[in-house]
């Protein structure tokens, strides 16, 4: 089966004015201006197959959203190949624009001023759906994403949340086989968050469509994706499942212990006691010193347990240790 | 294009049209204050035209006080009716917001025009029944011969057309500038003087209106606006051919741009 995208040594570099300082330098520029490269984008290749939902993280410049532009044939790529469902994004791009949905979380596509019922109206226009399966669509995104309520109101007068439903609405009423999705959590509430990564993995197993979903915030990579790419300075870094990403780069484990008595008494190597309160303890087991079982074990063996819990530390953590090792790497290179 | 495509693509953009007329229609404070400022100038200038008459000063073309007082609405009317499409393409590109606009499948530009373009429509059905309603009221009846202002009526529509593609070109140039006001403001004056609209063409020296004949803005304010003066359907041709003609130049130099953006495009992000 053909990949839902491709591309292949992908580079995108951007030409940006150097400022002049002071007056003087100022008036030079007027007539001599200096401009230098910014690489956004460098030797990036990487496939997606049909139906896969990836998560696409990395740090702040580091090439994720120049690169969902240029799948999604808003830019042009300096150099490299790109093939988004057969076709040429940059060339193509109207042709794509049938095929793909593709929501900005820091920028509305709606119609501001329009009720969101409008906007979905305008957009079966603009993506041609016949009239009775475009009502069909709408009606039962409209209740999967529970905003019947509010998509008579301009979307001007919405909460970020109801927005960013609406957004994502409009993004599926044509049925699009890709959705790229750019920071689609940004600015939201913790509620907000898991309701829309919850839909978003309905959305990706009812509609069977790929999903590439760019964020910093790693709950959204857990909830919605089963693969990570991490990109660094426009380099792919890592390219991974998310349980083999857990795996491998889990070094340590959490430890939750309730017990009858007040406070645990323990006292091994490679177990780091945290914060915790009255009856309640919290360890981090450094997996390389002293494995999980032996810490368990002599936990049961000194106190009475009434709850107990081994988690992976949080995803943020995992990220932050790939982003390390790649600065040392860079830094002995 | 097959015919098909053709009739599909043009539902699209006819869509965008009436949606944007529809927010025009809701935005009310936006055409009061419009239709505000049409009475304000056309009081202002049926006053001074009464004294310069009065005084004989001045003959223009034999039209008198109700003639010119109409040949002011008809060239505030064009131009009043026409949304700054330039300002709404420049916070576009500003903001990075045009990457969400080059997502869907319809061309950005031809979105642009056709929301602009339902909004101007709009514009023309209410204010054309109010600034004639004003100018009836101030120049006290109809002009010599009101024959003239049908033939107004569709001149206006194009020229408002022509003034929609014309802004919109304006707009495209903050890909290369960022701010277009400057080249609005000049575009702006330009059709005001050499458009003659607050002061019809054959008042002004030979030598401007020679210069004038070399611009769009004569056919765009001056030649639906001497239509007031009589019922003239060859000048009405003239000034038709005149403006499918600049319209056609204007469009071309807007695609040529729209390519030439296109290029230029680095939205911001990474």
């Amino acid at each position: 089966m053909p990949p839902a995208l491709a591309l292949e040594h992908l580079r995108k570099t951007f030409r940006v004015p150097e400022r002049a300082h002071g007056l003087a330098g100022s008036l030079r520029a007027l007539f001599a201006r200096r401009t230098r490269e910014v690489i956004a984008v460098d030797d990036l290749s990487f496939a997606i197959a049909p139906g896969e939902r990836v998560a696409f993280v990395g740090p702040n410049g580091a090439g994720k959203s120049t690169t969902l532009k240029i799948l999604s044939g808003i830019l042009q790529p300096s150099a490299g190949h790109v093939r988004v469902l057969g076709l040429d994004p940059g060339r193509e791009r109207t042709r794509l624009a049938y095929r793909i949905g593709v929501v900005f979380g820091q920028r509305s596509q709606l119609w501001s001023h329009l009720p969101a019922a409008d906007t979905f109206d305008l957009l079966a226009r603009i993506y041609e759906l016949e009239p009775a399966e475009y009502r069909r669509r709408r009606d039962e995104l409209v209740a999967s994403f529970e905003i019947e309520r509010v998509i008579e109101q301009p979307v001007r007068q919405l909460s970020l949340g109801e927005r960013m439903r609406c957004e994502l609405v409009s993004s599926l009423l044509h049925r699009p086989e890709i959705l790229f999705l750019d920071e689609p959590t940004i600015g939201l509430d913790v509620v907000a968050k898991a309701t829309i990564r919850d839909l978003l993995l309905e959305r990706g197993r009812v509609d069977g469509c790929t999903i590439l979903l760019t964020s910093h915030d790693t709950g959204d990579m857990e909830g919605v994706c089963e693969r990570v790419l991490v990109i660094h300075h426009g380099r792919l870094l890592l390219d991974r499942s998310l349980d083999r990403l857990r795996k491998g780069f889990i070094a340590k484990k959490r430890v939750s212990v309730v017990t009858e008595e007040a406070e645990l008494r323990i006292d091994l190597p490679g177990v780091r006691r945290l914060p915790g309160a009255s009856h309640r303890t919290e360890l981090e087991v450094d997996l390389d010193v002293i494995g999980v079982e032996r810490v368990v074990a002599a936990i049961v063996a000194g106190a009475r347990v009434l709850d107990l819990s081994v988690e992976d530390p949080p995803m943020e953590e995992i990220v932050s240790a790939i982003y390390a090792g790649a600065a040392r790497a860079e830094l002995r290179a | 294009m097959t015919a098909e495509r053709f009739a599909r693509s043009s539902r699209k953009y006819a869509a965008l049209a009436l949606a944007s007329a529809r927010r025009a229609l809701a935005e009310r404070s936006v055409l009061a204050g419009r239709a505000i400022f049409l009475g304000v100038i056309l009081f202002i200038f049926a006053r001074v035209w009464e004294t310069v008459l009065a005084q004989g000063a001045l003959q223009v073309a034999g039209a008198g006080k109700p003639e010119l007082i109409w040949y002011l609405a008809v060239t505030e009317w064009c131009l009043l009716s026409v949304p700054h499409v330039y300002l709404a393409i420049e916070a576009d590109v500003r903001s990075g917001d045009i990457a969400c606009r080059l997502v869907r499948p319809v061309s950005y530009v031809g979105a642009q025009l056709a929301e602009a373009l339902g909004e101007t429509g709009l514009r023309l059905l209410v204010l054309g029944p109010i600034g004639a309603a004003i100018a009836y009221a101030l120049a006290g009846g109809w002009p010599d011969d009101p024959r003239g202002l049908w033939l107004a009526l569709p001149l206006g529509v194009l020229s408002s057309t022509l003034a929609v593609f014309s802004t919109a070109a304006i707009g495209l140039s903050a890909f290369w500038i960022v701010d277009t006001s400057p080249i609005y403001w000049i575009w702006q004056k330009l059709a005001f003087v050499l458009g003659g609209l607050l002061l019809p063409l054959e008042l002004f020296p030979d030598w401007l209106r020679a210069l004038a004949r070399f611009s769009p803005f004569p056919a765009m304010l001056w030649g639906p606006g001497r239509m007031a003066f009589g019922f003239a359907p060859g000048a009405a041709l003239t000034t038709l051919v005149e403006l499918l003609a600049w319209g056609t130049v204007v469009a071309v130099g807007l695609a040529w741009l729209s390519r030439f953006a296109r290029a230029r495009l680095t939205v911001g992000g990474g």
